[in-house]
């Protein structure tokens, strides 16, 4: 399938051009490989093969600063280390030097990137949930933004491929607004939750929490290991027992023989061909040499993230694109969402106190959106709804801090006993696509290679303040009527920055209308048909859920009408 | 099973063989300097640091604070993870303990009996517990963070299980012996 485009371009050019290799860009490549494509993957970082997880086996002594980052550190991590996580040095190294990557604000807006091999999906929260018509039929029953063009049934068969290939234990639920997939064994519920879950089902007509779907392997899975309850996930899995693009799918697409995957490549923007109504390649900054070489392909699957891959087509700047690559309709760079969250509630249980729980759960437990799913529960304040993430524990020394009072032997021996059961609900909610919530170039603020950066103006609105009152009502009706005691409400909005949450979705949205939105039904741009965008930038609209298990579905989706359209001479 | 055993056990196990970066890391045993010389703090702060610390978290049949080399924690905490403004509370603070122990009983804290360590250390707890960022709240944390992230606690006293290898939601306490697990 070589496309000889001369001499000159002949070694740069590929079946194939993959920018990314985070969930989405895995995805691509593995699928892109594995149907005979000899592709190009472009990674802006430093490479990270499988196994290469400096920190995994490091138990806190081994670290200078043990939980504690040095001001050093952080000094060149200050956005980065808004989420209150992502800097612990465990995991620092996952993250940018925000000094090297400058972003601007218009409105605060907490963006998390990780420029490696691999990218976030190394340090995701491998929460895994799939979408259902609920979602995908939201925006036009509201009369909101556009349309998705797709249901659920479009959807479904891939959620089903990247499940089984991904490996997504869960509990089969059978909940019409959360549905079931191709699961492994499900993690077991702790003695409170088990105590919880069955109050909040009996006071709440049948409202349901699940164990949560976790893209961690509950037993071997496509030769990789199972799970071994260390919960240290972020910091990279030796055991390859969560999913990510290092242990999955680009070890899938390097055995095919036809991937090559190219590290320090900064895709600056993409060539088109007015004459052709084609992207030709792409244009790339080598981040070590700043050498500027161009790639070429027939196929270009932009997977760089959703901030990423749309200032790629912001900054595809043509004759035919003034305002960048496939934006005719103007909408490329807006709808930007995150999910808000940081607001739920937590309680004490004074039962169980002789029992205790063995390993360290890489996963909680879940109750589904509740809110707006039928005419029962239909709400006037607001639209959509929201899910809490949660857990019970015992508490550990960490108590101790906090009450100054107390000190000497006593609060010694207390501190090492495990310490009062206690369980913390949090919620995620959807955010509407609005147009105004965007991001756009700054061609005053240049990186380090001399490129445009991006800035941010996006805010929660009235919706979104609205279900967060229910938000942390619901949490605190749920814990009390689960018999929990001191129940407590949070809502720490101040916290929770657009996003903070790191679910970027919107910002070249799916649509039926190319006047109305950038991509088509297949994640192609509606006027470069040879540019697939299918990480969170292609959400019309972002649910409730955890988003990545739709970027796989989606990315293996495309791909393979790709691959079919290729094979009818249409790209 | 020993740490050495539970990393080849661990190797065994993987998709992948362990790095040998990875495995220097693992292997490589940090001795806790119990009785180290500061390398931030001054003499005279470090040794004031020391005695609170021990205090707050006394040798008892488990070990205290200054066994687990808990005083070097903090001193490393002053010399680089803490804000200028941070360091100046911090110090301020450990001159106030020995200023109100001279005034009190013409000695320095550490010399003073422990009965008299806590009186003072209790009055200064209850004049910080409505605020927020004082020296007692430093103190507090670090000594406490210090000690449950140490490897004397994390090995031999919380209950130490880097690799669990499976999940059981609800056990008998007794199973574990009434000892937390050590933070993974």
């Amino acid at each position: 399938m070589a496309n000889i485009q001369g001499a000159g371009t002949k070694q740069n050019t590929y079946d194939a051009i993959v920018v990314g290799s985070g969930i989405s860009g895995g995805w691509a490549a593995k699928e892109l490989t594995e149907k005979g494509l000899k592709t190009l993957v472009l990674e802006r970082g430093r490479d990270v093969k499988h196994g290469d997880y400096p920190t995994a086996m490091k138990d806190s002594w081994e670290f200078e600063g043990r939980t504690k980052p040095a001001l050093a550190d952080v000094a060149k991590q200050q956005k980065q280390n808004r989420t209150g996580y992502t800097t612990h040095p465990a995991t620092a190294h996952w993250f940018v030097n925000d000094l090297e990557n400058p972003y601007s604000e218009d409105k605060p807006f907490d963006w998390m990137r990780g420029y490696h091999v691999g990218g976030r999906s190394l340090t995701w929260g491998r929460q895994s949930y799939r979408f259902s018509d609920l979602d995908f039929e939201a925006n036009a029953k509201d009369g909101v933004a556009v349309d998705w063009p797709i249901r659920y049934a479009d959807i479904a068969p891939w959620y089903d491929y990247a499940e089984r290939f991904a490996g997504i234990n869960g509990n089969r639920d059978g909940l019409a607004q959360l549905p079931d997939g191709q699961f492994l064994p499900p993690m077991e519920m702790n003695c409170l939750e088990t105590q919880v879950r069955d109050r909040i089902k009996s006071s709440f007509g049948g409202r349901a929490m699940i164990i949560g779907r976790s893209a961690n392997l509950t037993q071997p899975h496509n030769g990789r290991g199972n799970c071994q309850f260390r919960n240290r996930c972020s910091r990279g899995c030796p055991y390859g027992a969560y999913f990510s693009s290092n242990a999955a799918t680009l070890p899938a697409a390097y055995a095919t023989g036809n991937l090559t995957l190219r590290p320090f490549s900064i895709v600056n923007g993409l060539i088109y061909d007015k004459d052709k109504g084609r992207a030709t390649g792409v244009r790339v900054i080598d981040a070590e040499t700043n050498e500027v070489i161009e790639f070429h392909a027939k196929v270009i699957f932009l997977c760089a993230s959703a901030i990423a891959s749309t200032f790629i087509l912001l900054n595809s700047k043509s004759d035919r694109f003034p305002n960048g690559l496939g934006n005719d309709s103007g909408e490329l760079g807006h709808n930007l969402m995150d999910h808000h969250f940081k607001v739920g509630a937590t309680g004490l249980s004074d039962e169980f106190a002789d029992r205790y729980y063995r390993g360290h759960r890489p996963n909680g437990i879940y109750i589904p959106r509740f809110r707006n799913i039928d005419k029962a529960s239909t709400r006037k304040d607001y639209l959509r709804g929201f899910g809490y993430q949660g857990s019970a524990s015992r508490a550990d020394w960490t108590l101790g801090i906090k009450e100054l009072s107390l000190f000497g032997g006593k609060l010694k021996a207390d501190l090492i006993a495990p310490g009062p059961w206690r369980m913390g609900i949090g919620s995620w909610g959807e955010c509407l696509p609005y147009h105004a919530n965007k991001l756009y170039l700054n061609t005053a603020v240049r990186d380090k290679w001399g490129q445009p950066t991006v800035t941010f103006d996006c805010g929660w609105k009235e919706n979104e303040l609205a279900m967060r009152k229910d938000m942390k009502q619901s949490a605190i009706e749920m814990l009390e009527a689960a018999g929990l005691k001191n129940v407590t409400g949070f809502d720490d909005v101040g916290a929770s920055n657009p996003g903070n949450c790191i679910h970027e979705m919107g910002t070249a949205r799916m649509g039926r209308d190319p006047k109305t939105s950038v991509l088509n039904k297949w994640n192609q741009v509606h006027t470069a048909p040879n540019v697939f965008v299918t990480d969170g930038a292609c959400m019309t609209s972002n649910a409730c859920v955890n988003p990545s298990l739709t970027y796989m579905a989606l990315t293996a989706r495309a791909a393979d009408h790709a691959v079919g359209e290729l094979k009818k001479q249409n790209l | 099973m020993n740490r050495r055993e539970a990393i080849q056990r661990a190797a065994l196990l993987l998709g992948v063989a362990i790095t040998p970066s990875i495995l220097q890391g693992v292997l490589r045993a940090q001795t806790p300097a119990a009785g180290a010389k500061p390398q931030f703090l001054t003499a005279a702060q470090f040794a004031t640091a020391s005695a609170v610390a021990e205090r707050i978290l006394p040798r008892t049949d488990t070990p205290g604070a200054i066994d687990v080399g808990v005083p070097a924690f903090i001193d490393l905490m002053a010399g680089k993870y803490m804000t200028d403004a941070e360091r100046r509370t911090f110090t301020a603070g450990l001159a106030e303990v020995e200023a109100k122990s001279a005034a009190a009983h013409q000695a320095a804290f550490g010399k003073l009996p422990a009965a008299q360590q806590d009186a003072l250390l209790t009055a200064m707890a209850e004049a910080a517990q409505p605020k927020r960022g004082t020296f007692f709240h430093q103190i507090k944390e670090l000594t406490i963070l210090g000690y449950f992230t140490s490897e004397p606690v994390g090995r031999n006293v919380t209950h130490y299980d880097p690799i669990p290898g499976r999940y059981q939601g609800c056990i008998p306490l007794a199973e574990v012996g009434n000892r937390a697990w050590t933070r993974n």
